[in-house]
Formats: structure tokens, sequence, C-alpha cells
């Protein structure tokens, strides 16, 4: 009765789908991943470009523990930025504008080469249960697929609705039919079910810009790549353009506001207020003269141009003129206009933090689905769904992530605890443990558990080893090499510092100094040690800068975690603690904790709850 | 939910006492007992209340009832206040007891309105404060912190700490967009206001400490000055609290009176030092430990006669401590009404044998001890956990300030604002941890 037969089903190849196709086929399970569209694997809905503040972040850490979006952007990165370069190591970045159709070639050039991976055309339109558990799909063409655990990251597609001024049309994205059996289907199996809205601009014909008068951004003279295990860069590098819009364009934005969906009330999904329209940059901060904009290429094969910063839902003919008025595109083309489209999501407290669902068995939800946005964001879940998915299979324990040690720890818990009402986006100020939590110290923090798992091989097992050898002995280097007041350098570092620095310092010690750079503390270093990469000593000294603060933050996770061992009795009633609200008492009815750490890391648990659970278990405690 | 009831008003005989229900068969068990037919809400209603319909009526009563959410639980409330009789009293919790009612436990009341969100942490400890406040003004006190003063007063504090948090944050997470760059003179500007006004709030804690446990003052001074007398005539003129607080009662040296609303604990050492045989040596000890442990020695010398060297050697020694320093026996012929003994020193000139001065020194007395202001409105920290989360507060904001004038970057910065937040936060439970809610119930028992 089944076509095929798969252990793991992926629904969607965007950058969820990809990682969580990958992970499950590399893990040993045979996996189907279907798709709308074949040509499409990895599409970069939006702007071409992955990582930025937080982002960042989230693909080093996709790559410790054996993901694969790192690997690809940086095959097909074409101008690489570290951001933040003038503030401190944690909060510093790595961002690249793709090639978007090298980056699609290249991931499914990625998925084609795995084992056990099989990439399929379809549309899937409903789940297939058996005794409540997952047992597979079906396909519009009538094909059914079996698998015991089925990963649904479809994106923008479930349900979509696209708008572009007030025409309205079903679509996944532009020019893609959407998936809106798939959304019914869920919300049969009582999947509780949200709208969110997103955006995107104008792409522009590249010949028909005044390049000139813009301001060229260009990428760093020494790219920082994404993945641990990339070398060198393969493409060639380009530049960036900067330009702002004008008063005219805002006032004729401003003229035209009932032809924007977002304000004629057509459009009931909430948007991201972190990425506005520039319908919503005039209305909201009418005071600013000019909003800033950045001309990003598309790839060396095409003239696309991507303008970054003009996301709209006016109508087309509307855009084609309000671009027209931006200085250095008097005469640019769009080639494509821009939208806003409404997707379905689907409440992540309904997820564990393995990311299936407590509703059906065997069920995994990853990216937009659950209500996030970017492609960081999705790729996160899409591994963890995706190994979690794979490990359920052979009946392996699943991986929780956790908060403290990984901004993918902080998203999930922030997703399945506090669920979203708007789209959510990482930020490094999520993360209570920001400074820990760097982008050069990924694979110090999650490259153990993707070796674990099974996902990260041999070489770059091999490779990872070798980095924390030389990080060790360069610690010790810092450790023990002293400046003595006898010394000639110790002279001329104080009087480079205009700063006493005793009898003896160690250049440990003096890293922490204000003003001491780490080209100094490379020249100070002892010869055997040379050469000495600038990414390793740079690791080094950031854990040196951070090394109060995060001591006095393992503390504080001390103190957070103090509770967790108190037990909470088998015949416990939650529904007699008043103060709980009848989704609390049901989540932990169902989940029957029998501490309170268990139920510490409940989805759904809010920190009241908690505080009130807490409390009486205290009180209950005393009184035995 | 069970429904609970308690004596709210004090133990013992009183004119009336006020007998309290909450939880969902409250107002049935008042019903059962009560002879009208219903209550309205929010209104006190006369009626009799008997054990049952044939029994015999127990006492004419008013009973007020509130319901679920709008009461200080938020379930349903009953207030009976009958008579404060004993008896009475207890006739009237049996039946409720016999009816369904539970005896509440310590602070149960304030448990399920704070479980019920009606109060927050800071009003909960407040109402703590409130039964266990001994004179008028420490319960002026108690009830601006219920009232969500302190809330109210850190607020501003919060809001200008959070809005220098988001200027750094966003200078941080937004680099690519094209904010304007933040103003640093006025982010130094918003961090030094918090801190001035953190650290206004922690100072207010040693008056408000006076306020809640009560100003401890010694009478110290040369044998034969009339320390005794002046003590004798102070615990005479100023009300005496009448408490079951250990080492106040009338055969002890020390006696718990009431000086315009503040408690003060009033220790006479000049018998310590009386009643010693072996002379000056331990007598002196014993004095200089009560005067140690005091908030205000009185200094007590004699007006009479001309100062001697060992007054003039109490006068240096006590130069340090707060004190008053009093001249008695303003009555005899021989007093020198403005005998400076040291430059700066104002001694304030009493008789304690007529009274003459001692409204002067019951002023000067309070002004001493409101130095930080009890008295003039302004609102006090009289809890130490308060005291604690803003002196944490205060060392945070300090530190992240060092750091900006360093010209750190601003997740450094950053760090110490955040922890200092999360203080203030704990002060009115809006950032509850398991911790703070812990330690709160451990301590809380106390409160009907």
């Amino acid at each position: 009765m089944f076509d095929e037969r798969f252990d793991v089903i992926v629904i969607g190849a965007g950058h969820a789908g990809c990682e969580a196709a990958s992970a499950a086929a590399r893990l040993g399970a045979e996996t189907g991943l279907i798709t709308l569209n074949l040509d499409l694997v990895g599409q970069m809905s939006c702007n071409p470009a992955i990582g930025g503040i937080a982002k960042g972040h989230l693909v080093r850490e996709i790559d410790a523990l054996g993901g694969i979006m790192g690997r690809v952007i940086d095959r097909t990165g074409i101008q690489f930025r570290l951001l933040n370069r003038s503030r401190g190591p944690a909060v510093q970045s790595p961002r690249a504008q793709a090639d978007r159709m090298r980056y699609r070639a290249e991931m499914r050039r990625t998925l084609e080469g795995t084992s056990n991976l099989h990439l399929r055309q379809g549309k899937v339109v409903d789940f297939i249960l058996d005794h409540g558990e997952v047992a597979g799909v079906e396909l519009e063409d009538g094909r059914r697929f079996s698998a015991r655990a089925v990963v649904v990251a479809t994106g923008t597609f479930l349900n979509g609705l696209i708008h572009t001024g007030r025409r309205t049309y079903r679509g996944g994205r532009a020019g893609e039919p959407p998936s809106i059996e798939l959304a019914e289907s869920l919300k049969r199996l009582g999947f509780p079910v949200g709208r969110l809205k997103t955006g995107t601009p104008p792409r522009l014909d590249g010949r028909t810009i005044d390049w000139d008068a813009f301001e060229p951004q260009p990428g760093d003279q020494v790219p920082v790549p994404f993945s641990f295990s990339t070398d060198r860069l393969e493409q060639k590098q380009i530049n960036c353009h900067i330009g702002y819009t004008t008063p005219e364009v805002h006032d004729s934005i401003r003229q035209n506001l009932s032809e924007s969906p977002l304000y004629s009330g057509a459009i009931k999904g909430v948007g991201p207020r972190y990425c506005p329209s520039i319908e919503d940059k005039v209305v909201k901060f009418s005071d600013k003269s000019r909003h800033q904009l950045f001309l990003e290429p598309e790839g060396h094969d095409t003239n696309e141009v991507y303008l970054n910063g003009f996301s709209t839902s006016l109508p087309a003919e509307l855009q084609q003129d309000l671009v027209r008025m931006i200085p250095g595109l008097d005469e640019a083309r769009v080639i494509r206009p821009g939208y806003a489209i409404e997707y379905d999501f689907v409440d992540p407290r309904e997820l564990g933090p393995d990311l299936q669902t407590a509703r059906v068995r065997g069920l995994f939800h990853a990216g937009q689905i659950n209500g996030t946005t970017g492609y960081e964001e999705a790729a996160c879940q899409g591994l963890i769904a995706g190994i979690n998915a794979a490990l359920y299979t052979q009946n392996r324990g699943g991986i929780r992530m956790r908060r403290e040690e990984s901004y993918i720890g902080v998203l999930i818990e922030d997703l399945i605890k506090q669920g979203v009402d708007e789209p959510y986006r990482i930020f490094t100020s999520r993360a209570e443990y920001r400074l820990a939590l760097r982008y050069d110290n990924a694979d110090e923090r999650l490259e153990r558990y993707g070796r674990e798992i099974g996902l990260v091989g041999d070489s770059d097992w091999e490779r990872f080893n070798s980095r924390q050898t030389r990080l060790a002995l360069l610690r010790k280097a810092l450790d023990e090499t002293r400046l003595r007041k006898s010394d000639a350098q110790h002279a001329a570092v104080s009087a480079l510092l205009n700063a006493d620095l005793g009898d003896v310092i160690s250049l440990a010690q003096l890293a922490k100094r204000p003003r001491v750079t780490a080209n100094l503390i490379m020249s100070l270093l002892p010869g055997e040690l040379k050469p000495v990469t600038e990414s390793d000593l740079s690791s080094v000294l950031a854990d040196s800068l951070y090394e109060g603060y995060l001591n006095s933050q393992k503390a504080t996770i001390a103190k957070l975690y103090q509770h967790d061992g108190l037990r909470i009795p088998g015949d416990m009633a939650f529904q007699a603690i008043s103060g709980l609200s009848n989704e609390v008492v049901e989540r932990l009815d169902r989940a029957r904790p029998q501490t309170f750490g268990e139920a510490r890391r409940l989805p759904g648990l809010t920190p009241a709850a908690l505080s009130t659970l807490l409390v009486f278990l205290s009180v209950q405690q005393k009184a035995i | 939910m069970s429904t609970v009831v308690a004596l709210s008003t004090p133990r013992g005989r009183g004119a009336l006492a006020v007998i309290r229900l909450s939880g969902p068969q409250a107002l049935a068990i008042v019903q059962r007992m009560a002879e009208v037919d219903a209550f309205d809400a929010r209104r006190a209603t006369l009626t009799n209340l008997k054990a049952g319909n044939d029994a015999e009526i127990i006492d004419q009563v008013l009973v007020t009832c509130f319901q679920a959410p709008h009461s200080l639980t938020g379930e349903d409330v009953v207030e009976i206040s009958c008579h404060g009789s004993p008896a009475i009293v207890r006739r009237i919790v049996d039946v409720t007891l016999e009816l369904g009612a539970e005896l509440a436990g310590p602070g149960e009341f304030t448990l399920r309105a704070l479980t019920n969100g009606k109060i927050n942490l800071a009003q909960a400890e407040a109402i703590r404060d409130l039964i266990a406040a001994q004179t008028d003004a420490a319960v002026k006190q108690a009830n601006r912190q219920l009232n969500g003063e302190l809330s109210k007063a850190l607020d501003p504090f919060k809001e200008k700490l959070v809005e220098v948090i988001v200027l750094l944050e966003s200078a941080l997470e937004f680099v690519e967009d094209d904010l304007p760059a933040p103003q640093l003179d006025h982010i130094e500007q918003a961090l030094d206001s918090v801190i001035a006004g953190v650290g206004h709030l922690s100072a207010s804690y040693s008056a408000g400490r006076l306020l809640q446990d009560g100003a401890r003052v010694a009478i110290t001074g040369p044998p034969n000055v009339g320390k005794s007398s002046l003590f004798n005539s102070l615990v005479r003129h100023e009300r005496a609290i009448v408490t079951d607080v250990p080492g106040t009662t009338r055969d002890t040296l020390s006696e718990a009176i009431d000086i315009g609303g503040v408690p003060v604990i009033l220790t006479d050492t000049a018998g310590l030092r009386e009643t010693t045989d072996d002379v000056e040596t331990l007598g002196i000890e014993r004095t200089h430990r009560a005067m140690g442990d005091a908030d205000l020695v009185l200094l007590v010398l004699d007006g009479s006669s001309e100062l001697g060297p060992e007054d003039r050697d109490l006068l240096d020694r006590t130069t340090g401590a707060c004190r008053l320093v009093v001249m008695n026996k303003s009555d005899l012929p021989s007093f020198q009404p403005f005998a400076s003994c040291v430059d700066d020193v104002t001694p304030i000139n009493v008789s304690a044998r007529t009274g003459d001065g001692l409204p002067s020194l019951h002023s000067a007395i309070l002004a001493k001890l409101n130095s930080s202001g009890a008295d003039n409105g302004s609102l006090l920290i009289t809890n130490a956990r308060h005291y604690d989360l803003l002196c944490n507060a205060k060392k945070e904001l300090e530190s992240a300030r060092a750091c900006f004038l360093d010209r750190h970057s601003e997740e450094l910065i950053l760090a110490p604002l955040h922890n200092a937040l999360k203080w203030l936060g704990q002060i009115t439970g809006e950032k509850t941890t398991e911790d703070i809610l812990s330690e709160i119930f451990a301590t809380f028992c106390i409160g009907k």
C-alpha cells in the first residue's frame, strides 16, 4: 500500500529541510526529501545573504554540530564581512553575500552526494497516522510514502497568501503554489495555527543602475569563513553598494499608503518589527529624512540586484515609480516587484526540546512553521529536528540544546516555552550567557556533541582536536611568558602603554589591559610558538577577556538550577494548585514530571507557573 | 481549592475582632450561619450568627462579602466583625470549621493573594511588615510599600536603566542599520541618575530599619548626674509600648517607648555601672558595649557643677558616635544654662526631676534618628532583602559606569546593567526566579 518506504521524510527543501534531510541521512536513516520544485532546493526566498549578528553564531553552531549551511555558503559566498569588529569578540559575527543560484546548485550537489538521501518532487497533502503516530505521507498525485518520522519544514508555503497593492493571490513564494491541503491537515490534527507576515523588496536590473551614485562597501581583506573546516574561499569577491531614500520618496509613499495592504487592513498576519517594510519605516519614523539602502548583487551569473532595505507590498507599478525617485536609480528597472506574504504557523509550544510535537509522535516541526524568520534560524531547527527524527526511528534518545551553551538552545527554548507573537529572530541579547557564546568558540562548545551523535566525521574531528591542542599550548604560553622589569621588552611595553606594569607581568595579565592589541601580544610570544594564527590567538585572548564575567555567570547558572532535584510526588494533583492555568495543568498531567528540574524544562511552563509550582512543592516539603 | 478561615485581628480581648474566610465556600458557609438571606458584595450587613437553624445566637455581627476576583486574595472573601471576646471568636471559627472551612496556615491569605496575582512580592513583604509594625510611623511606612510605592519609586529608575540598555543593545545588534550613534553624555547622565536614585533609596535603609526594628538609645554618663532619673522621666513622659519584646520589661534597665512614632528601646547604662562591685573596669566595658550597640547615645552630664576630667574624657570618647549631650539638673540654681562644654556641641538642658526641657530632648532625639528622613514623608527601605538587592544593583551599576567611562565594548557594559535590572526586578517580583520565592516563603511566617 506504500509506493516507497523511508525511515524519515522531510517536507520542504528550504534551509530547514535541507539540514534536516542531510543530518537524518548521514545518521543512517533512509531519508526522503520531498519538495514542490527540485530546481529550487536551498532557495533564498528573500535577501541573498547568510549570517549577521547572532545569525552568524547560529551558522557556526550548525557547523560545529556537523550541519552543512556553513560549508555551502563558504563555497558560494561572494562577499564576506565580520560584523562588529570594533566591539568585543562575543558580539562579532560573520556575514556573507551569497550567489543565490550557486548556493542552490551547491546545496543540491551536497544533498545528492549524501548516501541514504532521496530527493523527490511532489506535493504532500496529508499525513498518514497509525494509532496516533506518524506512519507516512500522502502526495497530491496519489503516491503514498511510509516513514516513522516526518519533519515538516514548509516555510511560508502553509496557506501562503501574497499581497502586492490591492491584488492578492495564493502562493508560497512569488510564482510558486502554496500548500493549502497540508495546512488543513495540520488543523484537523488539532494543532493551534496562527498567521504571520513577512515581506521582500523589489529586484532591479543591474545594467540600469548608476553605480557611481552609490558608496561601495567592500568585503573584508581577510575574510572570515563560516565553517571551521574552510581554509580558503573559492568565489571571486565583489562589492555591495550603499544608498539612501529621499524625502520625496517618503512623501510619495505616504500619499499612496491606502494602496498598501499593510495599511488598508488587508493583511491580518503579524510582521517582524525588526524587518519593517519601507511603508512602516516612513510612517513610524517620520522624522527621518532618509533610510539606508543596500544594493546587493544576486550573483556572478546574473544582472539581478537585490534592493535591501526597501521591502514593500505597494502596487508593482508604484514600486517602479518609487525606485526611480531614488538618486542613482533614476533609470532603474524593476525585474521582480516586492511583495508581502501571509502564511500559517503552528504554535511552537506544541513542541518538545527535540522539536517533536507532543500531539503526534514522530512528527517534527522546523523553521518558519514554528514562527521564526531567517535562513539561519530555520537551518538550525532543521538540523536539530533531522537529528532527532533519525534518532527517534533508531530508538535512540534525542538531543536537547541548552541555552547556556548555544544560541540554538536559546532559540528552541524561547520558542517552545514562550511561543511567538511576531516572527522570531535571534539576537545576542536573547542569550543570558552571551559572553560565553562566541562565534569563534562554537566548536569548543558543541563539536563533541556532533561527534557523539555521529555527524562530525574523522577529518573534522581531527582538525577540531588539533585546534584545541594548539589553543591549550597558547594559553599555557600566555600564562607562563612573563615580562620582567629587567627585560628590554618590559620597558618598551610600559612606554607604549604609558602604564606601570609592576615588577613582572604575564602575557595573559597584560592582555586584559586596555589598549593591548592582539598584534602586541603576538609580537611578545616566544619564537617556538610562531606562527600562531590570528584566529587562534583571538580565541585565547577572548577567553581571558571574559574570564571574570564567565566565572560569575557559572555561579548564576548553578544557582538557577539549585531546585532541580526537588521531588514531585507521583500522586501530585496539579489541578489543585491554584494559580496554574488549565493549559499548564494539562501539560503537567501529560508529562508527569518527577522532579522540579523536569517540570522546568517542559514546554509552555511560564516563569510564573514554575514559581507557583515551586512554592507549593516547598510548602509541601516543609509540611512533611 | 479549600476555603480557609482565621482570626485577622490580634488574639486576646478587644472591642471588636475580625474573622476572615477565603475560598469558594466562604460565602456559603457564612450564609448557613447568618439570619439574613443574602449579602450585597462590599456592603456591611448586620446579622445574627448561629451554629445552625435552631441553635442559639452566637453573636450579632457585621458581615462584608468580597466576590472573586475583587478581593484581597482574589477568591471569595467574607469578613465577620464580631465582638472581641475570645470565646465568641472561638465559637464562630469552630462553626465555620464544622461547615467545611479549614484553619489558614501562616501567611496563607497573602500566599493566595500572591498566587492569584492580586499583589506582587514587594506588596506581600509589606503586608508582613505591616503586621509586625509596632508604631504609627512604621504602620504608615509599611502602608506606603503596600500601596506599591516602592515599586513606583523604582519604576522611573528601571525605565531609565532599560532605556540605556536599549541604546547599547541596539548599537550592538543593528550595526548594519543606519542608527544614530548613541549620545555618550546622555548615557552617562542616565547612568548617574539611576545610580543616585538607587543609592538614595538604599541609604534610607538605616532610617527605615529604625522604624521597623526600633532605635536603640543608650543613656550614659558619669555617676550621680541623674541618668536613672532621666530614664524614668523619659519612660513616664512618652507612651510606653506594651509588647513582649524580650528584654523590654520593667524589671530590666531597658524600656520600649514611642517617641514621635519611632519605636525606641531606651537603655540605662548607669545601672550597670552602679551595681557592679568590681568598680570601674568591668562597668566601663559594659557601658561601652551598650554604647557600641546603640543607634544613639545620650551623654548625660551634671550642668550644676563644673565639668571635670571624667566628663571631658567621656565627651572625647563619644565624639565619633551618634550622640546627644544632655545637661541635667537645670532646676538647680547653680546650673549654667549655656555651658558650652566643647566647641561645636550644643547641649540640651533638662531637668529630669521637674520634666523641664524634656520636649526639647524629645525633638532632638527624633531629629537625630530621622536624619535620613523618617518623618519627612519620603519612602524608606525597611526590608533587609530590599536593601541587599538595592546594594547589589548599585554595585553592578557602578561597575557598568566604570566600564562605560573606560570605553569598553558594549557587551561588557551591558553584562552588569542586565544584572542590575535583574536585582531591581527581584524587588517587585516582576522577574521572579525560583530562588527569591523560596527565600521569601522560607521566612514568610506571619500574616493573615
